[in-house]
């Protein structure tokens, strides 16, 4: 009978897990089928990366050739990982995520027998995992051409999986965001704020070291950095390894928190009704 | 005339109608700016002077961008919806009416969130632009045209899909339009710097309106006026021959 019991969660895990994958892999597909928005999303990528890094090396070559230690090629290689992590997750998603808690959606969802989250968090994953294939090798080439070869290829060849880690962080720690739709019910605008943290805090617009010391102290220790500043540190030649296992440690807590607002969320949709 | 100001009016009512709503999306849309302004503060701390441009430079840079934008995106709000609503069908009630077509897309929706652009762009500049009565006058006349000019951008653009039909080139030429506005012409090297004075005009929206706030001169603002006027015929001369062409997009006949 123990053995029956110890089993269930077993088997529930592994149903979720099954399920996960399946929900990225749909995506993922349906992401790469949609190549009219991928070229959208690249060619505004292009767009971005090229204004932004064209002002920081004109400010490096205005600044004597660097800034806060970083060189006119640094920060071209700094904006584009910056800027590759960022945009390859949905910009919108804590809105749509609420809409569809306070839209009654998920209520819909919670009836399947799988995990709400981890559904949702599989397949908002599979499209951003799409649209940073295709980002990386623009991004590459873009900065080769608009600025020089990287430089440090060892700490690149470390952004790569930094990049990874930066977009899972970023989609889970939109949902624990997002959840809170279960109570305030209307999110509305408030993704803007995310957003914006992760430009500042997070290190998309300008490099933490920019920063005021006291500033970029905060910005250390808050998990925004985790998304775009610890990738874009790497490609921008800092071998610092280090920056992987801070960005691990906060995908650990996002996901805690997120499955911790989505269990009472949905406990309370249970109770009061979707 | 009396027609279309009914619509505008109803617009904002129907946008005012829920007083908390509005006053949040306003308010987060100043975050967002604010946030802009805390950039540029951060840059020109550490880089002082880039091309001629300041913190300064800056700040009424975004105070003509926010209060252009504000208006062209929060009160004709469907100006940038135009190519959507072409593929969609969505001409199909308005072309009913027994109004002009295209002034009435554009006065009949309002977006809270961008008339907080709109507030923060006039409080800026009160605020931070030195608003003398010259300064403010000129103030006044470039961002209307900015405004003019953004919107015919934005109507052409979306216009465009009466000839080629759902395309991603309207949303990718709004967000390059508002991005690369949001930085001054003079920081780009030249390739990028010609095309900001042409296929994407930004510059005529952002960086020529503050020189002229700055040190006005006849001749830019006789080129301002002209940029916008032509890019407002061009908006008009294209959706009305797109309009010819379109016969109806009801949802039905897609399928």
């Amino acid at each position: 009978m123990s053995a029956v019991v110890a089993t269930v969660p077993a088997d529930s895990r592994w149903r979720d897990l099954r399920a996960m994958a399946a929900a990225l892999r749909t995506s993922a597909g349906q992401a790469w089928a949609e190549r009219g928005s991928l070229a959208v999303a690249l060619l505004f990528y292009v767009v971005v990366v090229s204004a932004l890094s064209g002002v920081w090396r004109a400010a490096a070559t205005n600044g004597g050739g660097s800034i806060a230690g970083y060189s006119a090629i640094a920060l071209t290689w700094y904006i584009a990982t910056s800027e590759a992590a960022v945009m390859s997750v949905s910009q919108r998603l804590i809105e749509d995520t609420g809409r569809d808690v306070a839209d009654g959606e998920v209520a819909i969802e919670m009836l399947r027998p799988t995990s709400v989250l981890g559904l949702r968090v599989a397949a908002e994953l599979g499209r951003s995992l799409v649209r940073l294939t295709g980002i990386i090798p623009v991004g590459l080439v873009l900065a080769v051409v608009v600025a020089g070869a990287p430089p440090r290829p060892a700490a690149l060849v470390l952004a790569v999986p930094s990049l990874l880690l930066a977009v899972t962080t970023n989609v889970t720690a939109q949902h624990a965001f997002a959840g809170t739709a279960f109570w305030i019910r209307h999110v509305g605008a408030a993704w803007f704020l995310y957003l914006k943290l992760v430009f500042v805090l997070g290190g998309m617009l300008l490099p933490l070291e920019v920063l005021p010391d006291g500033v970029a102290a905060v910005a250390r220790l808050l998990p925004f950095q985790a998304m775009a500043y610890a990738p874009a540190r790497l490609a921008a030649g800092h071998l610092e390894p280090w920056l992987l296992l801070g960005q691990v440690a906060w995908l650990a807590v996002a996901v805690l928190v997120a499955r911790a607002v989505f269990r009472a969320g949905e406990r309370r949709l249970q109770e009061t009704g979707g | 005339m009396r027609a279309l100001l009914a619509t505008a009016r109803g617009a904002l009512q129907e946008a005012g109608a829920n007083r908390a709503a509005l006053s949040w999306q306003m308010a987060v849309m100043v975050v967002n700016d604010v946030v802009w302004i805390v950039f540029w503060a951060l840059f020109f701390d550490r880089v002082g002077e880039l091309n001629g441009w300041d913190l300064q430079g800056l700040i009424l840079l975004n105070a003509v961008l926010t209060t252009a934008g504000g208006i062209t995106l929060g009160l004709l709000a469907d100006a940038r919806r135009i190519g959507a609503l072409v593929v969609e069908g969505g001409l199909d009630p308005v072309l009913a009416l027994p109004v002009p077509t295209l002034p009435h897309l554009l006065v009949r929706r309002v977006m809270p969130t961008n008339l907080g652009d709109l507030a923060f762009g006039v409080t800026l500049f009160a605020v931070a632009g030195d608003p003398t009565p010259g300064r403010t006058a000129v103030f006044v006349l470039v961002t209307l045209t900015a405004t003019v000019l953004l919107t015919a951008f934005l109507v052409l653009i979306g216009s465009l899909a009466f000839f080629v039909g759902r395309s991603e080139t309207g949303e990718i030429g709004f967000h390059a339009m508002l991005l690369l506005a949001a930085y001054p012409a003079d920081l780009f090297g030249g390739g990028a710097r010609l095309l900001l004075y042409t296929v994407i005009p930004a510059a005529f929206v952002t960086t020529v309106p503050v020189r002229l706030v700055n040190d006005f001169d006849l001749a830019d603002a006789a080129l301002l006026l002209t940029v916008s006027g032509v890019a407002a015929l061009a908006a008009l001369a294209t959706f009305q021959r797109g309009l010819r062409r379109y016969t109806s997009g009801a949802v039905w006949t897609q399928a």
